[in-house]
């Protein structure tokens, strides 16, 4: 007679007994407020140093400034918000800005794609994060490693083709997204906007949105309950795939050519922007309506310290302190018992 | 045509699920009449867990069949399961607690609600409350989960499981699996309450480990024990005290536990003593005493606390109050490093992740608590490593072919040996042992046995978890009971041993 | 055991994918496959480039490929405990402008100074990671940005040059000793010292335990928070070396010097069979893994391949990499 001892697993151990709830969401009204009381009390800290801060102008700048990071932040949100991680929104978006810039008029190609070349161009960052989430999800790759990987292939790509190809972007309608205004606010904030509430249309009204909180709530959960969490994910990469497109779209639009090298720091000052606006690493918890105060506060912040005169070196530095600091204060550690 | 007419709503034949090293199920066959509550009761391990999982589609079985009003069904998983109209509800944190609650009760099951790719809230919040109305829970839909209390919670679960109501003509079945493990009286009550009112529409299986609330809710009782359905009962007819007879009993052999081979530990010598100890959610109060070469065993079902002491003991769980002397005096358990220089080695349950390091050698895993015998001015010295190594294989009779296999390639038996070996290594004064037979054979149980028997004549402590009071009681000087997180009978077994129908009364 | 009963719920392209590198990945093959790849890597490159093969070019890419070594020795250190370090390439070009730029205060001081800059940064890596307790893969994005800031700031961004006729530890790093470059013994030595640790010293041991399995290692007594705090200090000791090891080969340091240098690195340790969840493998698999990359990017290089293709190139072999050495069993659940 075999004596059967084996310890099955049970779905939810509740480790001693503890009753207590998470701490992300037991201080969720103040993890909700606190970044737009951040967001305020720095903005006062800077004006009473500079007055150059709050003229209109300067404010218009933050908000162009803050236009395509929010685009940018928009997809990662999603991605946090599952718990997973995107590396590779700088690569993407590289790699995107470069192919537009010879999908539309130019001054080498004879293409002149115009809207078309646009599409491609997103379509291409679509791609790239459909690619992402494919590889995550079917080889179970850890997604911060898949998306190392996507984050140097786009860079390089775009930078392989740039130096075979440098072209100015002429097409005046892509060039008018970034430099025209309406209602006297820079194209690229109505493009930013417009992207946002995208976003929130999907976080708020979609499976897929909805899925995202699923997913980074309790993954083996959800799947028990017949999520198809492996399809939603690759979504998930996907949608933001294309906002990394889009994004490259608009900064080739802005700068009148394919960047490759876009901005190293941009990582930085997006995954800043998500986590410091209250969407925890964690997943589970946060929104884009939460991504676009932590943008206006990165952004702000980057803005406050050149107005204080403070070498934009440093202001890497001190994001990527940020990003430590936010993740220390936001991260969820109930849930994680072994830190690696 | 189906047997609603006869009355039986699930069948289940010759089930037999085993996992690596263990069966789980052996030729299990129950029968689910309409809308009745079955009781299933068992020890851990007994496969009572495993049987709810097959049938709702978690696992799937290695033989057998299962039919549902006469038809055969296969669940491959969850989904299908309900789509059979079978539903789990799971034990505590099987909501998501960052979601609303019309969403929870509708997870995986959004279709109905999606117009054009959009999601139509405002009904499914309306189908929320009617779920809800159900259950008799009058709560906004839209409350974040996370606010609920644990009954609420539950009755949630509930709900969630009934909506398969809708998706079947038929009425569904509900497993529920340990649902009061974190309810307090008066929540119990509620969960009950529904569950009676809901028998009308639907059958239940109820799993639990605390017998009065399976007498109180079951129209019929079913006993497993070592995978296998052993006994059925009338709830009127019976008692906790006969239902735990049926789940455990087994004939004490005084020789297996080497009882000739106890020896009187020495009443003045105090070890260990632990007092007013508490942490939070798990015990409370806890104080006793362990002398030097005494074994004092730890009794309780699942939910009494006693793994949580072990816990503390080892320093993985550091106290929220009370305090823990060795030989007199007081020390601080805030991390296993703390516990392990006060001498206290702690053999842990889950032996695989949390015992033996798996892709270390027998050597390596043995010096892993202090190098410091192996190493000179900080360089390791692996042939003596390898030595001592082989010194403990033959002392301890560990079945590998050196000391240079790696721990995994062990069966579980010289595993738990290897582990063993690695404390008796550092000389502790107190071992404490979570479960150390779990999962071995009977003759890797005889040789922890004898070496219990070993350290305690060496004057070591020792605090012991056991599976099985028979085995609690065999190797133990000392019986304490815990219930809910306390201390409540302490059996001296110095002149003779308690009685196994004793301990159970006090555990229940 | 893991709840992954959910046959059906996987697309049968992910089963077949999956079957078929359960096959690949026989025990035996991590062993054997990288060293069969140096091999056949090497004969295509020196097919198409005989004078790959001669002493003279073998010399200068051991020359050349010494940081990428040394930069992947720390990272070897790193990952065999289950964590990342994203900030190492920015630790040694931070050294590399402190070294260069203390030449005139501290003369033949200045490479051992910076090498221990580099360290110093390693340990701050390992203290924000064990003290605020976040995973090291943000820890060390976090430091990535603090130490190419502080790089960018003190070098003005500009590469920071030292006087040609230099002596002290930068002139021996330029020359050679029986007839091997210095920079390459550096990197030998630091192979030697890095396996000796990892197999004779508490703290390699402890590095394999954590990596394979920290529960049962934290459960034993052991202070795994310390030993990761100086695993990581180890890592930073590498790339301070490697910092320095490029002033001399560059006659200057620069604040982006070694940007190119994370994914190679990171890839030379996870080609060579060094697992990416941790516990097994070594630095020895990482010399395997260095010299593939290398032939890797002396062939990319000789077949025209852009330098900044070659990163995307290094991009695909580490996802590539991973996919064919991960241990899904270690990990319940990939986020």
């Amino acid at each position: 007679m075999q004596q059967v001892t084996t310890a099955e697993p049970t779905l939810a151990e509740p480790s001693s007994g503890r009753r207590r709830l998470p701490a992300a969401l037991r201080s969720r009204r103040l993890v909700q407020l606190g970044p737009t009381i951040a967001l305020v009390g720095v903005s006062i800290l800077i004006s009473a140093v500079n007055h150059r801060f709050l003229t209109l102008d300067n404010l218009r700048s933050i908000v162009t400034q803050s236009a395509i990071p929010l685009v940018l932040a928009v997809g990662l949100t999603f991605i946090i918000l599952s718990g997973a991680i995107d590396l590779s929104i700088e690569g993407v978006m590289a790699m995107s800005s470069v192919i537009v810039s010879f999908l539309v008029l130019n001054n080498r190609t004879s293409l002149d794609w115009g809207l078309l070349g646009v599409v491609v161009a997103v379509l291409v960052g679509g791609v790239a994060g459909f690619l992402n989430g494919f590889i995550h999800v079917t080889f179970r790759i850890p997604s911060f490693m898949v998306t190392l990987g996507m984050w140097s292939v786009g860079t390089g790509l775009a930078t392989v083709l740039y130096r075979g190809l440098p072209v100015t972007v002429e097409d005046t309608m892509l060039r008018s997204w970034a430099l025209g205004t309406t209602l006297s606010f820079s194209n690229l904030a109505w493009f930013a906007i417009g992207t946002l509430v995208v976003g929130y249309l999907v976080q708020r009204f979609t499976l897929l949105g909805r899925y995202a909180y699923v997913i980074g709530g309790n993954e083996e959960l959800a799947r028990l309950s017949g999520v198809p969490v492996n399809r939603y994910k690759v979504m998930l990469f996907t949608f933001a795939g294309l906002c990394s497109g889009l994004a490259g779209v608009l900064i080739a639009a802005r700068t009148g050519y394919g960047t490759a090298n876009v901005g190293a720091g941009t990582l930085f000052q997006v995954v800043t922007s998500v986590v410091v606006g209250g969407t925890a690493l964690t997943g589970g918890s946060g929104g884009v309506l939460q991504t676009l105060v932590g943008v206006l506060f990165v952004t702000t912040l980057s803005n406050g310290m050149i107005l204080m005169g403070i070498h934009p070196y440093i202001q890497q530095a001190v994001q990527g302190l940020l990003i430590i600091v936010a993740v220390a204060l936001t991260m969820d550690r109930a849930r994680v018992p072994i830190i690696k | 045509m189906s047997d609603q007419s006869a009355g039986v709503a699930l069948e289940v034949e010759g089930l037999v699920k085993q996992f690596p090293g263990v069966t789980a199920l052996d030729d299990v066959g129950l029968s689910l009449r309409e809308n009745e509550v079955l009781g299933l009761v068992g020890e851990n391990g007994a496969g009572k867990s495993t049987l709810m999982k097959v049938l709702a589609g978690i696992y799937q079985p290695d033989a057998g069949t299962i039919r549902l009003r006469g038809r055969i069904v296969r669940p491959q998983n969850v989904r299908q399961a309900v789509g059979y109209g079978i539903a789990m509800v799971f034990q505590e944190q099987s909501l998501l607690p960052n979601i609303g609650v019309a969403e929870n009760v509708f997870l995986g099951n959004e279709d109905q609600f999606i117009r054009f790719g959009v999601i139509d809230w405002s009904a499914m919040h309306e189908a929320a409350r009617r779920q809800l109305a159900k259950v008799e829970l009058d709560l906004d839909p839209r409350t974040y989960t996370a606010e609920l209390g644990f009954a609420q919670r539950q009755l949630v679960e509930l709900a969630k499981a009934m909506t398969i109501e809708d998706r079947t003509r038929e009425n569904p079945i509900i497993l529920l699996d340990e649902p009061t493990s974190v309810l307090a009286q008066g929540e119990i009550d509620l969960l009950f309450a529904q569950v009676r009112r809901l028998k009308a529409r639907a059958a239940f299986i109820f799993v639990s480990h605390r017998l009065d609330e399976v007498l109180a809710l079951s129209d019929r009782i079913l006993v497993m024990k070592d995978a296998e359905v052993v006994a059925e009962r009338d709830p009127a007819a019976t008692t906790a005290e006969e239902l735990y007879r049926l789940m455990v009993g087994r004939e004490r052999h005084a020789e297996y536990y080497r009882e000739s081979e106890q020896v009187p530990y020495d009443p003045e010598r105090v070890i260990l003593g632990v007092t007013d100890l508490g942490v939070d959610g798990a015990y409370q109060d806890v104080g006793f005493e362990v002398h030097a070469g005494e074994v004092v065993a730890l009794c309780g079902v699942v939910g009494s606390g006693r793994e949580a002491v072990c816990r503390t003991l080892a320093g993985a769980l550091p106290p929220d109050h009370g305090t823990v002397t060795l030989e007199g005096r007081q020390l601080r358990f805030a991390s296993p490093r703390d516990a392990v220089a006060h001498g206290v080695a702690y053999v842990p349950m889950e032996r695989r992740v949390e015992g033996v390091v798996p892709y270390l050698t027998i050597a390596e895993n043995i010096t892993l608590p202090d190098l410091r015998p192996v190493s000179r001015l900080g360089v390791l010295n692996l042939h003596r490593e390898n030595r001592l190594g082989r010194e403990w294989i033959r002392r301890l009779s560990i079945r590998a072919t050196g000391p240079r296999t790696n721990a995994v390639n062990l069966s579980g038996g010289n595993q738990q040996k290897v582990v063993l070996a690695k404390w008796l290594a550092c000389q502790p004064r107190v071992l404490v042992l979570d479960h150390p037979t779990r999962g071995l054979d009977v003759g890797a149980k005889e040789d922890v046995y004898a070496l219990v028997r070993e350290v305690s004549r060496q004057g070591v402590g020792v605090v012991l978890t056991s599976d099985t009071l028979e085995e609690a009681i065999g190797l133990s000087h000392t019986v304490l009971v815990m219930k809910d997180g306390q201390i409540v009978h302490r059996f001296d077994g110095r002149t003779s041993k308690p009685r196994q129908v004793d301990i159970v009364s006090h555990m229940l | 055991m893991e709840l992954n009963s959910t046959a059906g719920s996987r697309p049968p392209v992910a089963r077949m994918a999956s079957l078929a590198l359960r096959l690949v990945r026989a025990g035996w093959l991590r062993d054997l496959a990288p060293l069969l790849t140096l091999v056949v890597l090497t004969l295509i490159v020196a097919a198409r480039e005989p004078a790959f093969v001669s002493e003279r070019n073998l010399l200068n890419v051991a020359d050349a490929s010494a940081p990428l070594f040394l930069l992947a020795l720390g990272e070897t250190v790193i990952i065999l405990m289950g964590s990342i370090d994203l900030s190492l390439h920015t630790i040694a070009s931070l050294s590399s402008v402190l070294a260069a730029l203390w030449i005139n205060q501290l003369g033949p001081f200045a490479a051992p100074a910076g090498v221990i800059a580099g360290t110093a940064c390693g340990f701050i890596n390992g203290l924000l990671y064990t003290r605020l307790r976040i995973p090291s893969f943000i820890t060390t994005l976090g430091t990535f940005g603090l130490w190419k800031g502080i790089a960018l700031t003190i070098s003005n961004a500009q590469p920071v040059p030292i006087p040609t006729k230099i002596g002290g530890s930068f002139g021996w790093l330029k020359g050679d000793s029986l007839g091997f470059p210095n920079t390459a013994w550096t990197g030998l030595a630091m192979l030697v010292i890095t396996f000796v640790v990892l197999r004779h010293t508490a703290l390699g041991r402890y590095i394999y335990a954590i990596g394979i399995g920290e529960q049962a290692t934290w459960l034993s007594g052991v202070p795994v928070q310390r030993y990761k705090l100086a695993a990581f200090t180890l890592a930073g000791f590498c790339a301070g070396l490697a910092g320095v090891v490029l002033v001399a080969q560059l006659r200057s340091g620069g604040p982006s010097l070694a940007d190119s240098l994370l994914l190679p690195a990171i890839a030379a340790v996870i080609v060579g069979g060094t697992a990416i969840t941790g516990g097994i493998g070594g630095v020895a698999r990482t010399l395997i893994g260095a010299l593939i990359i290398i032939v890797a990017r002396v062939g990319m290089d000789s077949a025209g391949v852009d330098i900044f293709a070659q990163q995307m190139v290094y991009g695909v072999i580490v996802i590539v990499a991973v996919t064919l050495t991960i241990d899904r069993s270690k990990i319940a659940m990939v986020k």
